[in-house]
């Protein structure tokens, strides 16, 4: 018997299928279940001739299903590695395929929401905020086509680096080096995000003490401006971080912390826009 | 300020391909035409107003710059920001004449389009429940073992949850838009205490979006200077982003070269290993 290969057409489909599908059939209970299956189905169909043998194979992939989808491309990759070898007779079966895939969807997922979502797409949207001065659609631009690009390659490289390498190609993403360019590359998006903050969180008082003549003892703002520009806006991130991070507080209800102290310190005369119609 | 029928369709469009989950698939959907900032510019050339676009998109951004869906829960919608938050937005600044560049127009965009955001979550968790339905009809196809079938369920089915839980009401709300505003101005005079309060969150609120995504990058506190550093940069030494982003950038490669020098001591002091000649090739 012929030693059977995928060819690069269905490699090519089975990553479209997973780059456009992977999340189209979310539920609660099923996230990226269907995509995944989407994704292997060109390859089991080319692997496996008989119905009763492709819905044997399918079988492997209807396991719940979650992951960062952008990183999360390699672990296709790599099941599609396994389960060529398994067609060709190997001593790998369904089970240890799906023990694999188990076993790498959490922490490509901690890795990818840390990276991608939390750091890359950041730092790409740092700069576009940058180039997007007074209304500019540069900023936009850039972005649209930087992230593209960037995750198209991206997820190409990973996915048939996953299917060439197997379970070795995670290695790119958890060894030593890798996590030396993570921090590295964490480090960047904590300073851009500082950049940011700066720019674009806006918090001043009105607060100010005033002398019987209506001339001012303390202009509160002026004051923190000269401690250090910006000072409230910092404090108020720190303070938002802290509830999140150390309190344990959803983002929501932080939000309506927000709304609670912006009330009070309207009728507190501390915030006042100076609007009117 | 009016938004046509026309207008609302494509918003509506819009919003099914950029909600998570959503129709153009994440990287195209969610990640791109779901971010404020490109919606923005979307938003306003079907509005035909692109800088007032770009400039609320920004606004709004801030909030949103991280927005991560662990495990499927959400805490804010983006195609509700998107394309029912920022066409509200540029409805209601134009409606109370407002400069979009201000800091008022700014936390006004930021108000509205968290507010709508916020309520937004109930179109994820929507679009998921009807999802269920298409899902077990996959399971039903397997069991018969009509494999095609999964690409319709997949990707062509949940189209009809878009339609319900994004089509429909982004359509409906951008249509209603400037009622909205019209109550606005009639109930809530720009120096009441209700609209002061509306734009002093509007000013704090993306200190939310930075802290949501300092919870994620700061391990120890000594990461907080790093946060700091890039803040002084930006308020006190006047730095631009894409300034920041070089001079992170800078810092970023000589930290990735004292890890490297750090990981070579290791080894070598394990009297070298197989590891060791990958890690001299790249």
């Amino acid at each position: 018997m012929a030693e059977k290969k995928l060819s690069k057409k269905t490699l090519g489909k089975a990553f479209r299928n997973w780059y456009y599908g992977h999340l189209t059939c979310f539920s609660q209970e099923h996230m990226q279940t269907f995509g995944y299956l989407c994704a292997m189905l060109p390859i089991i169909k080319e692997l496996y001739h008989t119905p009763e043998e492709q819905k044997e194979a399918l079988s492997t992939y209807t396991a719940f299903f979650n992951t960062e989808p952008q990183l999360g491309t390699v672990i296709v990759g790599v099941t599609a590695g396994l389960e060529e070898a398994k067609a060709n007779g190997e001593a790998v079966d369904g089970e240890m395929i799906n023990g694999i895939r188990a076993g790498l969807m959490g922490p490509v997922a901690g890795i990818g929401d840390s990276l991608i979502v939390g750091t890359l797409i950041p730092i790409l949207l740092g700069i576009a905020l940058g180039l997007s001065n007074g209304g500019s659609p540069i900023g936009a631009i850039f972005y649209i086509i930087s992230w593209n690009v960037i995750m198209t390659l991206g997820m190409r490289f990973l996915f048939y680096k996953g299917y060439e390498l197997g379970g070795k190609a995670v290695e790119i993403l958890v060894g030593e080096k890798a996590n030396a360019i993570r921090e590295a590359v964490v480090m960047v998006g904590t300073i851009v995000i500082g950049a940011v903050a700066a720019s674009w969180i806006t918090i001043t008082t009105s607060f100010e003490m005033l002398n019987d003549d209506g001339s001012p003892i303390i202009e509160l703002q002026k004051t923190l401006d000269g401690i250090c520009p910006k000072l409230l806006s910092a404090v108020t991130v720190i303070f938002c971080w802290w509830l999140m991070s150390k309190k344990k507080i959803s983002p929501t209800l932080v939000m309506l912390i927000l709304v609670v102290i912006a009330l009070a310190g309207v009728l507190l005369g501390f915030f006042d826009p100076k609007l009117s119609y | 300020m009016e938004i046509n029928i026309f207008q609302a369709i494509l918003f509506g469009l819009c919003a099914c391909l950029s909600s998570m989950p959503g129709m153009g698939g994440t990287t195209i959907g969610n990640y791109t035409l779901g971010r404020p900032l490109v919606a923005g510019l979307i938003v306003g050339l079907i509005m035909g107003d692109v800088t007032t676009g770009v400039i609320i998109g920004a606004a709004i951004q801030v909030v949103y710059i991280a927005l991560v869906t662990p495990g499927g829960t959400v805490s804010a919608d983006v195609r509700a920001i998107s394309y029912i938050g920022i066409p509200l937005a540029i409805v209601a600044i134009k409606g109370l004449g407002l400069d979009p560049a201000s800091e008022a127009g700014r936390s006004m965009a930021v108000a509205l389009g968290s507010a709508v955001g916020t309520l937004g979550t109930v179109l994820f968790y929507g679009t998921a429940t009807v999802n269920l339905v298409w899902q077990h009809m996959g399971w039903k196809a397997v069991e018969k073992g009509q494999l095609n079938k999964l690409y319709v369920v997949d990707m062509v089915l949940p189209w009809i949850s878009h339609f319900i839980c994004s089509f429909l009401p982004t359509v409906i709300i951008a249509m209603l838009g400037s009622n909205v505003v019209d109550l606005i101005k009639e109930y809530l005079p720009m120096d009441g205490i209700a609209m002061k309060t509306l734009f002093t969150v509007g000013s704090l609120l993306p200190a939310v979006g930075v802290g949501i995504l300092l919870k994620q990058v700061v391990s120890k506190p000594t990461d907080l200077l790093t946060f700091f550093f890039g803040f002084v940069l930006a308020a006190i030494m006047g730095v631009n982003l894409i300034g920041a982003a070089v001079i992170g950038g800078f810092f970023a490669v000589i930290f990735y070269n004292i890890k490297l020098l750090q990981l070579r001591k290791v080894t070598v002091g394990s009297e070298g290993s197989e590891i060791d000649d990958d890690e001299e090739d790249i």
